[in-house]
């Protein structure tokens, strides 16, 4: 009994196998990402960006048709987003799998695409060391020490001498708070108190005031996009750190789908990180206005370009490899492109996509809407996490 | 001793944005006796309509707020007839899966509405700023919420200590069927509570909202922190939770300042703490 | 059959049992087969109800049959799951022992928090189960260099089951192995629930001033029921970080507790085949809403709670005996007097 349904279960994944290696077919890409529950967001910034890559370059990558199939994780669930992976590559016959926010999730796949040879892009979950865990990831979004170490250095050439840093106490909060802390330390500067805030306050003047009284030249802060980001740079605000003089520096704080809540109080605000909305480029203009285009009254951010700079690898990881995963991932490889985040590659040995970091200031434009303003430019920035 | 009056400022005021977030409750849960985990739902909707007032149609705060709480207030007002009547009758774990249901249905709705982002709402310039204590600066906003926090508690409790219908309403709940056969108005009365609840649930959703944004999830998100409140506070006590949110706000915000990498332990040890000691919360009855 | 009641030979007792239940298991088992051969494609999903119908039925037995309300139940299973975790990344890679482990240590904090619990009612118990779930999250999110913290806790491989069965790339290991530990916690907790202890438990929900009034002694009855809950919930925890070789915080989130609450009752509470049937309507209509609108599927899981509550307040394992009582409430429709 156990052997029959063994075999027979063998000869159903030699043919999805198969089946996914022939030519000029339909190749699948299974999208993981949450499109519902509070990160839904995530999910429909990703769905948004897929759709206009496919209707800027239409759904044939070489002689290949590229098909997407997308599936709720709904929040960081590794046991969901397990199942839903072995669904897309068991009866989907999907041969690459895509999205990923959260870090557990894309950890939960990697024993998944280590057996199956599939290539897993992932365009945000941004713990560094996710890549090293299989062969067949590689990332298109960024890592918090990519963005927090050139802030750190920044801040350092501005004059900027002693930091309180004040982050949301759980792993990507932690990660950034090292990050900045190594590189503004290697720089001379002093970082006189690393506070860690639980993920559930609500109310930060308690930490405002702390700040405050130590006056530091700036404060560094990592909190997740939403309440909690939104509550810290309120309270940054209202607890008169501004007007004492305390820089705000930051990551993704400043996020283009939260940013008009944030209200005026948030100009000013500096933040170091890899994408704008208002990036001045002729690619970044074209893909703003397709997708304002497509669907009125949406943004793009960081998970928007993630997905779009994704789709465009697996493009070319498609056309060149079609369904063979392994001869996909050392197309990956090397491979450099303009993104409308500016040049980007694809680090050889990282497989975690190598791009520059902005230094970006809140400002109103003219039409009253409040952008992440670039002025400064880190070129080509590695991930900085796996070396520290 | 500044750290001290930092603690105790800071901590009065959080704990007058509990209560105002969690007031509401007090009166459906603690009040009236029904479970209702749909109270965010209605915090949700006051604050949703007023984003949209302040900021797509671009009303002033105070109209806009009004006119968000009679909407909520007529919303709540049909529901009560619809559902909630029937849902008193339930036992506690049927009253718990039934609004939640309906909290599902308010956030399926809100998320259909204006999407999943954060729903902003636009404070007048008059409560933004700060003013000068001297040693430090406390935000306006903060003292508006303080002051608004005392009038409803002390309205609320002349309203139901004091007033006619207050009396009734006690009776009500003490036993349904005797009040109504003395010639009470049982099913009025409950259904003016009820509105009450929620029209007190979205002004605290409203006035919270710096603190505690609104966005589609905000129900399921701070439930728990509601429950908290009118649970340590003691059923049926108005002044309960209004002491219960002022020391939890106290607590936590010490928490901040001394033990900022324990905070949350601290806040529900000592919530578990409470409840060992006192098993029917601050000021609850058995 | 009265010589039995009469003559008490365990003997008889077991077949008497097995009389009782072996149709039930035969048609969940002949259920399994054909599922199996029906969605071979769907075997990771369909393990994952598996292991939530085994966590629903930990919690039937407290809040079913005991009547203890419950909003924290994901403590026990998510300690369950970090302990195995742990264990099968520092110790042994062994899957049963892991469910050991799990079993256990499900127990063990299911014991000291019963000592607590089972002293409160009504709001105050469900806030402490909350409570107790909330420490145990942040504990762990606090514990990075072990846990992973929001990471996860990752570098999970499993030796084959009985050093023989490896775990496949389809599921189909993992799938049998989750079904047959379904049908050894089921079959343990029929024993339970027929036992005096079981009848105690649903004495206990009935009335506990008449349990007390007749010498049982109450609170250890349901500290007693509390850790064997714990224990099957530390099973499915174990078997979820098994089958996932992963573990995150999310295994102690408030809404995983709420979220089999609500099957539970969707199933019919106090009956073990509702605990199965709830669960697996649930996360089925879950999963077919959200791949069809994802965007909207809380509607349907927000109409389908609210169905059952008001239309059919036993749970869908009482929608047999509901189709009668629909065309009796027409019948009699006009005659009913408003309350």
């Amino acid at each position: 009994m156990k052997k029959t349904i063994r075999t027979i279960g063998l000869a159903l994944t030699l043919t999805a196998g198969l089946t996914g290696g022939a030519v000029a077919d339909t190749i699948k890409v299974g999208v993981i990402a949450p499109f519902s529950g509070p990160f839904a967001i995530w999910g429909k910034q990703f769905q948004e960006a897929i759709k206009v890559y496919v209707a800027q370059h239409g759904n044939k990558a070489g002689e290949h048709t590229v098909e997407f199939i997308y599936k709720d994780s709904g929040g960081p669930k590794p046991d969901v987003a397990k199942s839903l992976a072995q669904e897309l590559l068991i009866k989907d016959r999907v041969d690459y799998l895509a999205g990923f926010t959260f870090t557990p999730n894309a950890l939960a796949v990697a024993p998944l695409i280590n057996k199956a040879k599939k290539p897993a892009i992932i365009f945000n979950a941004a713990t560094s060391m996710i890549t090293t865990k299989s062969d067949y990831f590689a990332r298109t979004g960024f890592t918090l020490w990519q963005v927090s170490v050139p802030m750190a250095n920044w801040a350092w050439d501005q004059g900027i001498k002693t930091v309180v840093t004040a982050v949301s106490d759980y792993a990507p909060g932690r990660d950034a708070q090292n990050a900045f802390k190594v590189a503004f330390e290697k720089k001379g500067g002093k970082v006189i108190d690393a506070m860690q805030m639980a993920l559930s306050t609500a109310d930060f003047a308690p930490f405002m005031q702390q700040i405050k009284d130590k006056s530091p030249d700036a404060v560094f802060g990592f909190l997740p996009v939403g309440p909690p980001t939104f509550a810290f740079v309120k309270a940054y605000n209202e607890n008169g750190l501004k007007d004492a003089g305390i820089k705000f520096l930051g990551t993704g704080e400043t996020d283009e789908t939260g940013l008009q809540a944030l209200g005026d109080g948030a100009i000013g605000l500096t933040t170091a990180y890899h994408y704008s909305a208002t990036h001045d480029s002729a690619l970044n203009k074209e893909f703003t206005a397709k997708v304002s285009e497509m669907f009125p009254g949406s943004v793009t951010n960081l998970a928007s370009v993630g997905a779009y700079d994704g789709t465009h690898l697996i493009y070319k990881m498609i056309e060149a490899a079609g369904a063979d995963g392994a001869k996909a991932m050392e197309i990956a490889k090397g491979l450099a492109w303009e993104s409308p985040r500016g040049p980007v590659s694809i680090d050889v040995t990282t497989r975690h996509i190598t791009q520059n970091v902005y230094i970006r200031r809140v400002e109103k434009n003219d039409a009253g809407v409040l952008i992440n303003k670039e002025f400064e430019t880190v070129e080509a920035v590695p991930d900085l996490g796996l070396a520290k | 001793m500044s750290i001290i009056f930092n603690i105790l400022i800071d901590g009065i005021s959080y704990g007058m944005i509990l209560f105002m977030i969690a007031v509401g409750l007090s009166v459906t849960m603690g009040l009236m006796k029904v479970i209702n985990l749909a109270h965010g739902g209605f915090a949700l909707l006051g604050g949703a309509f007023t984003h949209w007032l302040t900021v797509q149609a671009e009303l002033s705060f105070l109209p806009a707020v009004a006119i968000a709480i009679l909407g909520v207030v007529i919303i709540a007002i049909l529901m009560e007839f619809s559902l909630f009547r029937r849902i008193y009758e339930f036992g506690e774990l049927e009253q718990v899966l039934a609004t939640i249901g309906i909290a599902f249905l308010i956030i399926a709705s809100v998320n259909y509405w204006l999407g999943s982002t954060l729903l902003a709402i636009k404070f007048p310039e008059y409560l933004s700023g700060s003013i000068n204590l001297g040693f430090r600066t406390l935000p306006v906003h903060r003292v508006f919420v303080i002051l608004i926090g005392i009038v409803v508690v002390v309205a609320l409790y002349i309203l139901i200590e004091r007033t006619r219908f207050g009396v009734n309403l006690r009776a009500a709940v003490d036993n349904r069927d005797m009040a109504a056969s003395l010639g009470i108005d049982t099913a009025r009365i409950y259904a003016i509570t009820f509105g009450l609840g929620a029209g007190l649930a979205a002004f605290g959703g409203i006035l919270g909202a710096e603190l505690l944004p609104i966005e589609a999830y905000y129900p399921l998100r701070y439930m728990v922190l509601f429950l908290i409140v009118v649970a340590v506070g003691g059923m049926g006590s108005i002044l309960g939770s209004f002491l219960a949110a002022i020391s939890l706000g106290i607590l936590d915000t010490a928490a901040r300042y001394l033990m900022p990498d324990f905070s949350t332990i601290i806040f529900f040890s000592a919530m578990m703490l409470i409840f060992i000691i006192r098993p029917h919360g601050l000021l609850g009855k058995s | 059959m009265n010589t039995v009641r009469t003559q008490p030979d365990p003997g008889n007792a077991i077949m008497r049992f097995l009389k009782k239940r072996i149709a039930v298991y035969a048609l969940l088992i002949a259920i399994s087969i054909a599922v199996f051969f029906l969605f071979p494609y769907d075997l990771g999903f369909l393990t994952r109800i598996i292991i939530m119908m085994i966590f629903v039925l930990s919690l039937d037995l407290i809040l079913g049959f005991a009547g203890v309300a419950t909003l924290g139940h994901a403590a026990l299973y998510g300690t369950g799951a970090y302990m195995a975790g742990l264990f099968a990344v520092h110790i042994s890679a062994s899957p049963i022992v892991g469910l050991g482990v799990g079993a256990l240590s499900g127990a063990v904090i299911a014991f000291i928090s019963a000592l607590i619990l089972m002293r409160a009612h009504g709001l105050t118990l469900l806030m402490l189960t909350i409570a107790i779930a909330e420490v145990l999250k942040e504990i762990a999110n606090k514990a990075q260099t072990l846990t992973g913290g929001a990471d996860g806790l990752s570098g999970i491989v499993m030796a084959p089951i009985f050093g023989q069965i490896e775990f496949d790339f389809v599921g189909q290991t993992g799938y049998w192995y989750s079904f047959a530990l379904l049908m050894i916690v089921l079959f343990f907790l029929h024993i339970i629930t027929d036992s005096p202890f079981g009848l105690g438990l649903r004495g206990i929900k009935q009335s506990t001033a008449r349990m007390r009034a007749i010498g049982a002694p109450v609170y250890w009855r349901l500290v007693a029921a509390y850790t064997v809950s714990g224990a099957i919930a530390g099973i499915a925890g174990a078997l979820s970080a098994q089958i996932t070789e992963l573990v995150s915080l999310n295994v102690y989130d408030f809404s995983l507790s709420a979220e089999i609450v609500i099957m539970l009752i969707l199933g019919g509470a106090g009956r073990l085949y509702g605990a199965l049937l709830g669960t697996a309507v649930f996360l089925i209509v879950h999963h077919t809403a959200a791949s069809v609108d994802p965007f909207n599927w809380l509607f349907i899981i927000g109409g389908l709670v609210l169905g059952v509550i008001f239309f059919l307040p036993g749970g869908l394992l009482s929608f047999p005996k509901k189709l009668g009582w629909v065309t009796t409430w027409f019948s009699k429709q006009p005659e009913e007097t408003p309350r």
